[in-house]
């Protein structure tokens, strides 16, 4: 969303043309294809982050784009240029390994200008380079330091500059905040995201953390078992999500089964007649037509929560509490609806009402719920 | 069942003072019984050979020192065992690094067959290199007599050949461990800024590799220069100190002049013990999360590969030949001389008697090492006395030891009152026992490291003495290890021959004697078919280390321990 304002600054021409293109890449290690066909544009400036299960082929993609692997077909095309059989030191990208991979022989700023002196660069501009480079990543004190006398969170800083030192076309960034504890990642995450936006580059973000994806991006690729599930920003994948599996994979979800009983052509409400009753919706969706069977995406935040005082709502299901646990910023509610339990979220709980085990209580369900389509 | 015999051991342990006392000394005792032990069989020995070397007919004198200071002879043969050592161990440190890069850089189809090949000579005796090149290019060689060729086998380059050969495994095994647990990331990273595979492998590979390629050039070094075989079948007139010693011993009973030349041999061994353990000691460089990965292919230039590819392909074929060319011969009476196939080398009696009685020998001192490699493993890891380091170095130290020098030693130390075991098994299992005793420890303190001293509290928390804990707790955990010390010091007693070539006693040959005597006299289709014999047996040996290893994991531990 963001990206879109900072676009408008951008020369129409060159903000069309995408700085990398995969074109039906596929890879085989022997029989085996971990990349089944992927497509996908990424344009200048654009944050992008590969996002799915371990094992969804999100690492093996980047190392394709950074040349550490042939692709077994399709064609990779960066900035215009077709790149397939170039290694990667011929290769206008530069990647940050998960454990940075620092080189421990050097200081941190003979690795930051290791890239630099392999491409011969006369040794006062190296010099200059470097020391803009560290003061980028606020460790211009530490030029001299070994790798191995620094913390986490200033190698990654390291790897990083170093990456940028040769002002690659694409960055690519494999896990960079894996290694590091949960607040130094939220910290990092900000970094290098002001960062990216600050120096418009672009950047491949790998991650299995589906919420680091979603706070860091411009735009995610869910992938699965070597295939993309969806593309999109990251409201459009939590909030309209492809199938079940990214429903389930950006957050939390409860699922309840219907058919589409009506649907008002004009103001595209419709009606949806599930075992528990009927639920009313304003359709935002094309693809649904009466009598569809569909899956409603019902997110724990979404619902509302109340005691049961006898009165019958619109798109209110009436259920027992089974659990109620606090968590400060939220209580997590388990709501027994006949035969099937919902979690619910119910933010700053202090101000709402709190309830107890066993009691009786309704559920509202939005309007703006979204539904999958069920294949049959 | 269990509580009962539980409140029972409660009762015994909380029973006397004295039992107590020794419940809680045990480990003490364990440990010094050990180390009287290790002081018995391995230091003794070695300070026998000093001070014969030290005493003359009438007491302390420094003149056998003076004699093989002043004598040209000996100078050429500290000369010529230092330089087969250099070169050997360049050579070596070279094809071991191109094979090593192959089989962890290369091409995915290449990696497996290499492997193999590179580390095939592990199953062969040392000597099976020289016996080879003597069936190739001795006096009636196959090589020699097709084509007439004129070069002198018997000498320092058949040495240098035989033994590089017969080092490669070593070389490449030490290598590709160190490249094995360097992060394929660092190298991909050099790659990705620009770097060419040359210039990764100067600025990147081989400054990282440096504390691990120096580690294997000094144990390389240290071994090349104590080999006795190949020197003494293939030296010739040339000298070199571990043959020399031999002969010094056997042909003239000198002694004093043995033990001399044993020293000045242990001399560098001992300097570069003491290099390796504390020169070495935190020269590593540590990574974030590299755990050992395979790393993927490069795209190396045709201009980069193609060193790599002539040395690794020469070395693959050289041994290859080498192994098939003994199996050949050992079909003929002299393979080349006389054409009929024939089985009466397996037949030999006299062969068949030397192999039953190394498979004697070697079963002894497996059982006997690796119930003391166990032991000196716990009280290695778990003691907690005064000189437990020390009990660690010297227990590891047999393997750094010439075994010639342990030879004499043996020979020294046990021919009279108040040990005398010459003429008997007894000597020579004793002898692999403390020789070898490092890989059954090594084996014992990597599996101890992966057990929680946690799970020996929690026994011994819930009323168990020392006693039972060891038993029923520490035993089981530790029998992976005991079962690979006890075949690894099986197969490598077996055709061990540098110190037991003193110990045998006549009409008791050792298969690796009888190979050492059949090929200096020329009997080359006996020693070829003993030799295939043994190469049998550690095959035998080694698939099923292979299986223990798979099965718990104890290879990749001691993996791990060795790296970078």
């Amino acid at each position: 969303m963001r990206k879109q304002e900072g676009a408008g600054h951008m020369d129409m021409k060159e903000a069309e043309r995408p700085m990398l293109i995969l074109k039906d890449i596929h890879k085989f290690y022997g029989k085996n294809e971990v990349i089944k066909g992927v497509s996908l544009e990424v344009r200048k400036g654009e944050l992008v982050t590969f996002v799915g299960p371990s094992g969804c082929g999100k690492t093996t993609l980047l190392r394709l784009i950074g040349g550490f692997t042939d692709v077994s077909s399709g064609d990779i095309i960066l900035d215009g240029q077709r790149i397939n059989d170039l290694p990667p030191n011929l290769r206008d990208t530069r990647i940050c390994f998960q454990n940075y991979a620092l080189f421990p022989h050097m200081t941190v700023a003979e690795n930051v200008g290791y890239g630099l002196k392999i491409n011969k660069w006369p040794k006062n501009r190296i010099e200059a380079r470097v020391k803009e480079l560290l003061e980028m990543v606020e460790l211009h004190a530490f030029g001299d330091r070994m790798i191995d006398k620094l913390s986490g969170g200033q190698q990654q800083r390291v790897a990083f500059a170093r990456a940028l030192s040769l002002e690659p076309k694409v960055l690519l960034l494999d896990e960079p905040l894996s290694n590091l504890d949960a607040n130094l990642r939220l910290v990092m995450r900000e970094e290098i995201r002001n960062l990216q936006e600050r120096l418009q580059i672009t950047t491949i973000f790998v991650t299995h953390d589906q919420f680091e994806a979603m706070a860091i991006s411009d735009r995610l690729v869910v992938m699965k078992d070597g295939l993309i599930e969806q593309v999109g920003s990251p409201i459009e994948v939590y909030e309209r999500p492809a199938n079940e599996f990214i429903a389930g994979f950006v957050g939390y979800v409860n699922f309840m089964e219907g058919r589409i009983a009506s649907i008002d052509e004009k103001t595209r409400d419709a009606v949806i007649h599930t075992e528990y009753g009927k639920i009313e919706i304003t359709l935002e969706q094309g693809d649904i037509n009466n009598g569809d069977e569909v899956l409603m995406v019902i997110r724990p935040e979404s619902v509302t929560i109340s005691l049961d005082c006898g009165g019958k709502g619109q798109n209110v299901l009436s259920g027992t509490l089974k659990s109620y646990m606090y968590a400060g910023s939220l209580a997590k509610c388990t709501v027994k609806i006949v035969d099937r339990t919902m979690i619910i979220d119910q933010y700053n709980p202090r101000d709402a009402q709190q309830f107890k085990h066993a009691e009786k209580v309704v559920v509202e369900i939005p309007r703006s719920v979204h539904l999958l389509k069920k294949k049959s | 069942m269990a509580p009962a015999e539980l409140s029972v051991k409660l009762q015994a342990s909380s029973g006397s003072k004295a039992k107590d006392f020794l419940n809680a000394n045990l480990i003490n005792i364990l440990a010094a019984f050990l180390f009287l032990l290790l002081a018995f069989f391995l230091l003794y020995p070695i300070i026998a050979v000093l001070l014969k070397s030290l005493r003359g007919p009438s007491g302390f004198t420094l003149e056998y020192y003076r004699a093989f200071f002043s004598k040209n002879y000996y100078f050429q043969s500290l000369y010529n065992t230092l330089l087969l050592g250099v070169i050997n161990t360049v050579v070596c440190l070279v094809i071991g690094f191109c094979l090593a890069y192959m089989t962890t850089r290369g091409p995915w189809i290449l990696r497996k067959p290499l492997k193999i090949i590179s580390l095939i000579p592990l199953i062969a005796p040392p000597y099976l290199f020289a016996l080879s090149l003597i069936i190739l290019f001795g006096r009636n060689g196959l090589v020699t007599r097709m084509f007439d060729l004129h070069w002198q086998l018997y000498g320092f380059s058949g040495v240098v050949i035989s033994q590089t050969l017969a080092f490669i495994p070593l070389a490449y095994m030490m290598i590709e461990n160190t490249l094995m647990s360097l992060n394929p990331n660092l190298e991909e990273s050099a790659y990705d800024m620009g770097a060419s595979e040359a210039t990764i492998l100067r600025t990147i590979t081989i400054p990282l590799l440096a504390p691990g390629l120096l580690k294997a050039a000094l144990l390389i070094f240290v071994m090349t220069i104590a080999e006795f075989g190949n020197a003494a079948i293939l030296g010739g007139r040339t000298p070199f100190l571990a043959p020399d010693t031999y002969t010094m011993i056997t042909g003239e009973s000198d002694f004093n002049m043995g033990s001399v030349l044993s020293v000045v041999l242990i001399a560098p061994c001992i300097l570069v013990f003491f290099i390796h353990n504390y020169l070495l000691e935190g020269k590593k460089f540590t990574t974030i999360g590299g755990k050992p990965v395979a790393s993927e292919p490069r795209k190396i230039t045709p201009l980069i590969q193609a060193p790599f590819i002539i040395i690794t392909t020469i070395a693959a074929g050289a041994i290859f030949i080498c192994f098939g060319v003994v199996l050949v011969a050992s079909f003929y009476k002299i393979l080349g001389v006389t054409h009929n196939v024939v089985l009466s080398n397996y037949l030999d009696f006299t062969s068949n008697q030397a192999i039953y009685n190394s498979i004697r020998v070697s079963f002894v001192a497996a059982v006997i090492g690796a119930i003391i490699g166990v032991l000196l493993a716990y009280v290695i890891v778990r003691g907690k006395f005064f000189g437990r380091t020390f009990i660690e170095m010297v227990s590891l130290s047999g393997f750094a030891l010439p075994g010639t020098v342990l030879g004499i030693g043996y020979l020294l130390a046990f021919s009279a009152p108040p040990l005398k075991l010459t003429g008997g098994i007894m000597i020579l299992a004793l002898n692999c026992v403390f020789r070898f005793l490092a890989v059954g420890v090594e084996a014992g303190i990597s599996k101890l490291h992966q057990i929680h001293i946690e799970i020996e509290e929690a026994s011994a928390d819930l009323g168990a003495s020392f006693l039972t804990t060891f038993y029923k707790i520490v035993l089981p955990i530790m029998f992976p290890a005991f079962i690979a010390g006890f075949i690894y010091t099986f197969m490598t007693a077996i055709v061990s021959l540098s110190a037991v070539v003193f110990l045998v006693s006549p009409g008791f040959d050792l298969a690796a004697v009888k190979i050492f005597d059949a090929a200096v006299y020329g009997e080359i289709g006996i020693a070829s078919a003993t030799t295939m014999k043994l190469v049998l047996i550690v095959m035998v040996c080694m698939l099923i280390l292979n299986f223990i290893s798979n099965k718990t994991r104890l290879g990749g531990s001691t993996k791990k321990s060795a790296a970078v």
